[in-house]
């Protein structure tokens, strides 16, 4: 059945992807300027114990192929290395700035989802209308700023200006709430950070959405639905929705990737605790197993995340599932 | 009293800059159980006549002029809330076959049941499933395509969907824009033939635009020849198939391969469509005519009748003959 | 054999471009822009890496976009800013478009094994994160301009492909192709002469918003540090400005408005470049 081909085919895309960034986070270490061990250890004279210690760890005086089945090997235990500058194993520091993050993307991909795609049948249905206008406008502006420009303009604005939203953190460090009160502060913590990602996402499903319908509205079955006499509102409803919705399933998948990077600056500008910091104190403090852990872990992730709404697609899309 | 009696019906489109006149003067009667052909090539204007008629014309961008009696009433100025009361009701339409006739994501039946319950809002399931059998019976299709998609149908079996759904509430008339142009010649074969069949136990009367002769002489009584919005010659299909009248019509046969009679040379009509932005002064195919003088550009011919029921637009209709 | 072109008219083309407003003002903005980064060292009112004694003191007469926190101007630091994100954005979508071509037209043109192969790899390296692949090989390697460039464009190619690989498919079956190859030209003549110029505009359409990218990803980086410390970019007037939001609001304010202006620029003229290659959407 030609789903089953059309999965296979999307899961081998994705264990690809995986591999190609496992490849990638191997030989990068090994070709870059400096020696191996230095950008590992994170500084330029390590102590012969370490240089023993890692040595030893990844096999470094091996014959690369070895090199590379040990290094396999130990991903796949979930060893992803080791980080001296914090002592700790790569993988822990990673989880717990796990939750942080996907609060952020998680909320503002819903919230960017829901009212971009309704913003976008709005001003497809009214196409050319003032509200189409000024909100197609709104998209180019909004895919023009930069996400850490827009994220201190609107801290400039509510926070310094005006006082009403915290600056920095994702709780109030000296507060120490619990329970309830933390969830509380928390959400406050968040506006901020969630309504700047949340506007950067919006033109990209607005802009979809709009192509979407209006291509819709085009097909040949609509004419016959008018030519019926059924009411605008029971076509938009009940064909065009569906249809212009499969297209913006697909271009969803596909903006991920842009998306992550304006939630780790964000993060960043917002001192909110999360894998953006990380990676800004990992770049600063030379810290390549974190960074190389960071890539690997969100590769991972945008990999299954896509196979996943490619299957969703899939399931969605007759004219694939039924051939 | 004719069933559709339009007259003098002018329609413009109007773009960025210019207007182009699509329907210029078209008078037409449609007897009950009358099956007309109207036949042009591309940019003849025919379509446009059907949406007209259809109240399918986009709003904004277009301006009809004239009256369309329908069984006595004036649709020409019904609201598009009005036109619903009798659409798919006493008029429906089939379309051409295209990739997306009927909507690709959502099953036949739905469909079939979507528009059904226009007109029926409360039919049930059972119901709308009996209805579809009936209405399958007609045009020789089976069940089981109730269920499927439209993407799993052929060419064939979709127009059989759509003829079917157009004779779903016993309509007085239907119009066929195109309805066999898309299908191979052994399907379009087999469904002009059913059509024939379904007027003679439906009583239906219907309008079939085509740019193809052949389509005309096996299932139409009657045909109109229109060229540049205006319509050129009227009458019997044996009539006009055989002796036309009409320096246009005669071209037209001309240009038609056939498979009896002298095997004679094939000839195109030389030069090419008027500009319709620009208005036309004298009958719109004097530049084109073999036989056009100088009162064809400067005068409009009028409709002369050649016998009962057979007119033509030409100074010199009477004296027709062969060229 | 004379194989014909596809060919526009080259007295309507000024005409219609002219008609489109966004491709009016975005050229007219571009203009402006290759000007005053051209000129940057001509015109600039203070030397941007100059200390004055006025400290982060605000839009003035004197110094029209204020002054950071030590002392430079900011108006002659953005303008030089522009030339770093202009070169970078050309280099990188240039490069990013080169090989985007040339994947694309292989792909498309050869068919069969090749075309699956180099479908693949443009559909795994969909799903890499970009940005931080990006920022791996800065931290690793230098951060100098051209590596950047070279870097982003190494990285953003796909979309490029995908455009190429389409035209070139619709090229193949059409008359002129075919003639070029029934009378025996060679596979690679006909990829150069034929499919690659008449296929190429869908990508320089999208090499527009690439050079957008382009800017905005370099921004990012530089913000970051991870830009080129030898050249002054915007990315890193934001960065210098995070730390005074409340006392020296302009600093970050313009730096980032310089990128948005920037980067509208290229999303007009490509929109515009849209309009003028598919007169339907004319209105």
């Amino acid at each position: 059945m030609a789903m089953g081909k059309y999965l296979a085919k999307r899961l081998l895309i994705c264990f690809l992807a995986v591999i190609l960034s496992v490849f990638i986070n191997f030989v990068l270490v090994r070709v870059a300027p400096g020696d191996p061990i230095s950008i590992m250890a994170g500084m330029d004279n390590p102590n012969p114990e370490m240089i023993e210690a890692l040595t030893e760890k990844y096999g470094l005086d091996q014959p690369i192929l070895t090199q590379f089945g040990i290094y396999l090997h130990n991903l796949l235990k979930g060893d992803l290395g080791y980080s001296y500058r914090s002592n700790l194993p790569v993988m822990s520091i990673i989880g717990e700035r796990l939750g942080p993050t996907l609060l952020i993307s998680l909320t503002s991909a819903i919230l960017a989802a829901v009212i971009g795609v309704a913003l976008g049948l709005r001003a497809a249905r009214k196409r050319d209308s003032k509200f189409d206008k000024v909100f197609c406008i709104t998209s180019y502006i909004l895919d023009a700023m930069p996400p850490f420009w827009l994220a201190l303009m609107l801290m400039l604005l509510f926070a310094t200006v005006l006082g009403w939203l915290p600056t920095a953190g994702m709780v109030d460090a000296r507060a120490n709430y619990t329970g309830f009160a933390r969830t509380l502060d928390i959400l406050y913590h968040m506006i901020l950070p969630v309504l700047c990602v949340t506007l950067l996402q919006i033109p990209t499903f607005f802009r979809i959405m709009r192509s979407s319908v209006l291509q819709a509205l085009g097909e040949e079955y609509i004419t016959l639905y008018r030519a019926a006499g059924m009411p605008q509102k029971t076509i938009f409803r009940k064909y065009v929705m569906k249809n212009a919705l499969l297209p913006t399933v697909t271009m969803f998948g596909m903006t991920l990737t842009y998306s992550l990077a304006g939630v780790a600056l964000v993060e960043i500008v917002f001192a909110w605790p999360g894998i953006g910091r990380l990676l800004l104190d990992s770049i600063n403090g030379r810290d390549y197993s974190v960074l190389s852990g960071i890539y690997l872990m969100l590769s991972i992730a945008i990999a299954v995340i896509t196979t996943l709404l490619d299957a969703i697609y899939a399931w969605l899309d007759p004219r694939i599932w039924l051939k | 009293m004719p069933i559709l009696d339009i007259r003098n019906l002018n329609i413009r489109y109007f773009t960025n800059d210019r207007e182009v006149l699509a329907c210029d003067g078209v008078d037409l009667q449609v007897d009950e159980q009358d099956s007309i052909g109207i036949v042009g090539e591309s940019g003849s204007g025919k379509s446009t006549l059907a949406m007209g008629v259809l109240g399918l014309l986009p709003e904004n961008s277009t301006r009809l002029d004239g009256d369309i009696l329908f069984k006595g009433r004036n649709i020409a100025e019904l609201s598009q809330s009005e036109l619903a009361a009798i659409r798919w009701k006493e008029m429906a339409a089939v379309f051409q076959k295209s990739m997306n006739s009927l909507s690709p994501v959502h099953k036949i039946g739905n469909q079939i049941a979507g528009i059904y319950r226009i007109h029926r809002p409360k039919a049930d399931k059972k119901e709308c499933r009996e209805l579809a059998k009936a209405l399958f019976d007609k045009v020789n299709l089976s069940m089981r395509v109730y269920d499927l998609y439209p993407h799993q149908l052929s060419g064939g079996m979709m127009q059989r969907v759509t003829i079917a759904l157009s004779l779903m509430f016993n309509p007085s008339l239907v119009i066929l824009d195109e309805a066999t142009t898309a299908l191979d010649v052994v399907s379009e074969g087999q469904i002009l033939r059913e059509i024939v069949h379904l007027q003679e136990t439906d009583q239906v009367t219907y309008i079939l635009i085509t740019h193809n002769m052949g389509v005309v002489a096996s299932s139409c009584k009657k045909v109109a020849v229109m060229y540049a919005g205006r319509i050129m010659e009227y009458g019997l299909a044996i009539d006009i198939l055989r002796h036309p009248v009409h320096p246009y019509t005669q071209g037209l046969l001309r240009s038609f391969p056939s498979f009896t009679g002298e095997k004679g040379s094939l000839r195109g009509i030389p030069g090419s469509l008027p500009d319709l932005s620009e208005s036309i002064e004298g009958c719109a195919f004097a530049s084109r005519c073999p036989r056009a003088t100088e009162r064809c550009g400067m005068e409009r011919p009028p409709v002369v009748e050649v016998k009962e029921g057979w007119s033509a637009a030409c100074f010199y209709a009477e004296e027709g003959g062969e060229l | 054999m004379q194989i014909k072109r596809i060919r526009l008219k080259n007295e309507l083309i000024l005409g219609r471009i002219w008609a489109i407003p966004s491709l009016r003002v975005g050229f007219i903005m571009l203009l402006a822009l290759l000007i005053l980064a051209v000129l940057a060292p001509a015109i600039v009112p203070y030397d941007p890496t100059v200390l004055n004694a006025d400290i982060l003191s605000p839009p003035s007469s004197q110094y029209l976009l204020g002054t950071d926190q030590y002392g430079r101007d900011m108006l002659s630091r953005i303008l030089y800013g522009a030339r770093t994100s202009l070169v970078i954005g050309f280099l990188a979508a240039g490069l990013s478009g080169v090989i985007g071509i040339a994947i694309g037209a292989a792909s498309g043109y050869f068919g069969g094994k090749v075309d699956k192969a180099l479908t693949f790899v443009i559909n795994i390296f969909d799903m890499t994160p970009v940005f931080f692949l990006i920022l791996i090989v800065i931290a690793l390697f230098s951060s100098s301009i051209t590596n950047v460039a070279i870097v982003i464009g190494l990285t953003t190619w796909t979309a490029n492909a995908r455009l190429m690989r389409a035209e070139t498919v619709s090229l193949k079956s059409r008359i002129f192709v075919q003639a070029a190859i029934t009378t025996g030209e060679g596979r690679w003549r006909i990829l150069l002469r034929h499919i690659i110029p008449n296929g190429i505009y869908p990508v320089i359409i999208n090499t527009a918003s690439n050079i957008s990218a382009a800017i905005l990803t370099e921004a990012g980086l530089s913000f970051i540090h991870l830009g080129d410390a030898n050249v002054i970019s915007w990315g890193q007037i934001v960065a210098d400005g995070r730390t005074q939001l409340a006392g020296g609001w302009w600093i970050s304010t313009f730096g980032g408005l310089a990128i948005v202006i920037t980067a509208l620029t290229f999303f007009l003229i490509g929109d515009g470049l849209n309009r003028f290659m598919t007169p339907k959407l004319q209105k």
